[in-house]
């Protein structure tokens, strides 16, 4: 079919059923289309059939968007670069993506996975280039959060920059994250991006094991059943309405459910800081420019319309501030699609218990020995040069944050054997052991007595006479009674 | 004496000013010929140490070092064929050992890395030029279009297929010597950030060096 009639039919289509082409598309079908960019394919075609094939089966594709419409570049542009007579950027930004998909260009500006950089960027030197090295920073670490990207003079992007499709890159245009990070480049399936699997490359390991949660929770018991249910390749993609079969990743964190539209903020519908050393409630705080950030519910909330530093530093203007009561709402909204309001309340209510029962019982007292080891000069300051720096990272990095992301998806497991199980056992058979080794007996002691065993959590401590089966060894008691 | 005669202008004086300019100019083709061929030669090239600086990323090319053995020398690419050609390109050439030179005398001394690398967008970019303005005929002394295989499957057929109005020069830039953007997106001020770090200079100084 000619071009200029594929466009008509397309105008046609979308003025009758505007909902049916990716409906947040506002802009005129005019402004893409750039018919220098259609000279692209024939050579791509056979210089890099692989993309150029994937872009044929795509929804760009389709509607008539071509090569140049997202890699065009002005000249002005930091990684701007000549090809085939063309002004051209190998990196599509989300700045880039925003010419088409404003919407969600905007809910995910400021968003926890735009600013995946600036959340660990202070701690990167200690971690990775301590513990590892600058071959893992560009390998391993801004993989997920992304890289700073470095422009070269000669023109050409740096390698300890580039390749990167980490979700919190800082693009050369200053713009933050990477859009292909979940939706795999020049394809840009819907259904690709709905799946678990989009989260898998990032959420998972030690710190953020969601996949291996969500498969051990019921949801994604359901999901692997009936998978063919999902109705993944849909236009309109509401949980409850355009399928039941199980929640996704997606559809709990940004998907539309009943009244509760999609956004591109992921963690907007998270009250709880679980990757942290002690889990706080948290607003989300919204700017003007639509920034945002989030702040500690212990911290009182900022007046709409006054100016507070926003993570980057600069002055904001506060335009909303979502409490964390009305996260958890937003979250619930989903729950309720399928659950009653008593089920989902419930389960919330499990979750947070096992949120505060870490922070009472090994997130506090642990930082708080931390504190005393550091300030007393009983460690370094410099992290991960005494084993007992490991072991304390360890118990709210990894197994601490695995118990508590376990319980927010309910995988019973996580939340136990592969979560707080290994939280107790760190905390009793190496932390404290540890923390007597730097500090000495007596010192240690006092520590312990202080911030451990004053707490009612741990006064089994003081029982040692108290016996139970488990382990075999009971005075006067069986194992079944 | 036979019918055959002489015109009368032809003296025998006319006769050995022939014969003697006639030896004269082969002798002076023969050594346009060999000038030619010597200063095209790397040798030759690199007795300005300016040249040593841009034949040392040369020397890390596929140019130098094809699996081939085929071995392109600075005029294989720089001088054009023909004697009367490459004679051309040597005087044109000859504005650049005048700058070479004067620089050595009152600067920019292009002996000087930093000054060279600073020079050498400028410098890319005319070569560049002067390519597009020759068709690239330099390349295609020993490059055939139609026989060009690549290691990849389709490179032929790109070959064959889309360099319709295309000269070699327009795809192929940053072959051989020190990577330069092309002219419509470089950005000075990058380069010399790029050279700063490079010789470890104070922000903002390279540009001096263009002016000592």
């Amino acid at each position: 079919m000619p071009s200029f009639l594929k466009r008509l039919l397309f105008c046609i289509l979308v003025s009758i059923y505007p909902e049916l082409f990716a409906a947040k598309v506002s802009i005129d079908p005019g402004e893409w289309g750039d018919p220098l960019g259609e000279e692209c394919v024939s050579c791509h075609e056979k210089s890099s059939s692989g993309l150029t094939r994937q872009w044929r089966k795509s929804a760009h594709a389709e509607a008539g968007v071509n090569c140049l419409d997202c890699h065009k570049a002005s000249v002005d542009d930091n990684d701007a670069i000549t090809h085939e007579g063309q002004v051209i950027a190998t990196i599509v930004s989300p700045l880039d993506c925003s010419r088409c998909h404003t919407v969600e260009y905007e809910q995910q500006k400021g968003s926890v996975h735009s600013e995946a950089v600036s959340i660990i960027e202070n701690r990167l030197p200690a971690l990775a280039g301590h513990v590892g090295g600058d071959a893992i920073v560009a390998a391993g670490c801004d993989q997920c959060h992304g890289s700073r990207v470095v422009i070269r003079g000669d023109g050409s992007l740096d390698p300890r920059s580039w390749p990167n499709s980490g979700i919190g890159r800082i693009n050369p245009d200053g713009s933050k994250g990477s859009c292909s990070s979940c939706h795999g480049k020049h394809r840009f399936s819907k259904a690709q991006a709905r799946e678990p699997s989009a989260c898998v490359r990032c959420h998972s390991g030690p710190d953020s094991p969601d996949k291996a949660i969500y498969e051990a929770s019921k949801h994604g018991m359901q999901y692997e059943a009936h998978r063919d249910e999902m109705a993944l390749d849909s236009d309109s993609w509401v949980a409850g309405k355009d399928y039941v079969a199980a929640p996704t990743c997606v559809t709990c964190h940004m998907g539309a459910a009943g009244k509760l539209k999609a956004n591109h903020d992921v963690g907007m519908r998270n009250m709880w800081s679980l990757n942290t050393p002690v889990s706080e409630k948290q607003y989300l705080v919204v700017f003007e420019d639509g920034e945002k950030m989030e702040l500690p519910a212990s911290q009182s909330p900022p007046k709409r319309g006054s100016e507070i530093n926003k993570t980057d530093g600069s002055l904001g203007k506060v335009k909303a501030v979502a409490t964390p009561k009305r996260r958890r709402q937003a979250m619930q909204l989903v729950c309720l699609e399928c659950h009653s309001k008593a089920l989902t309340e419930s389960f919330m209510d499990q979750f947070d218990d096992v949120v505060k029962l870490f922070n009472e019982k090994f997130g506090t007292p642990a930082k708080q020995i931390m504190q005393a080891l550091y300030s007393e000069e009983l460690l370094t300051p410099a992290p991960f040069d005494e084993p007992i720096e490991f072991t304390y990272w360890e118990l709210w990095h990894d197994e601490g944050a695995r118990a508590r992301h376990g319980a927010s998806m309910a995988s019973a497991n996580h939340t136990w054997w592969e979560g707080m199980y290994l939280v107790g056992r760190n905390f009793y058979s190496r932390f404290l052991p540890q923390v007597k080794e730097v500090a000495g007996s007596e010192r240690a002691d006092t520590l312990i007595r202080k911030y451990v065993k004053s707490s009612d959590h741990h006064q089994w401590l003081e029982q040692p006479q108290r016996s139970n089966p488990i382990l075999g060894y009971d005075v006067g008691r069986q194992a079944d009674e | 004496m036979s019918k055959w005669k002489l015109p009368d202008f032809i003296t025998r004086q006319v006769l050995i000013a022939l014969v003697i300019g006639g030896i004269a100019g082969i002798g002076f083709m023969l050594f346009l010929i060999e000038f030619d061929d010597l200063t095209s030669s790397e040798a030759f090239c690199t007795t300005c140490h300016s040249m040593e600086i841009a034949a040392q990323a040369y020397r890390q090319s596929t140019h130098y070092n094809p699996v081939s053995g085929v071995r392109a020398s600075c005029g294989d690419c720089h001088v054009s064929e023909g004697v009367i050609a490459a004679t051309w390109d040597h005087i044109l050439g000859g504005k650049d050992l005048l700058t070479q030179i004067s620089g050595k005398l009152f600067g920019p001394d292009y002996d000087d890395p930093v000054v060279n690398a600073m020079h050498l967008p400028q410098a890319a970019f005319e070569a560049r030029k002067w390519f597009k303005a020759k068709d690239s005929a330099t390349c295609r002394r020993c490059h055939v279009l139609e026989a060009i295989q690549g290691k990849r499957a389709d490179t032929n057929a790109i070959h064959l297929e889309e360099t319709d109005g295309k000269s070699c020069i327009d795809c192929h830039i940053n072959l051989v010597h020190r990577k330069v953007p092309d002219e419509k997106t470089f950005k000075m001020d990058r380069w010399q950030q790029m050279v700063e770090e490079e010789f470890g200079l104070e922000p903002g100084s390279a540009q001096d060096y263009l002016s000592k």
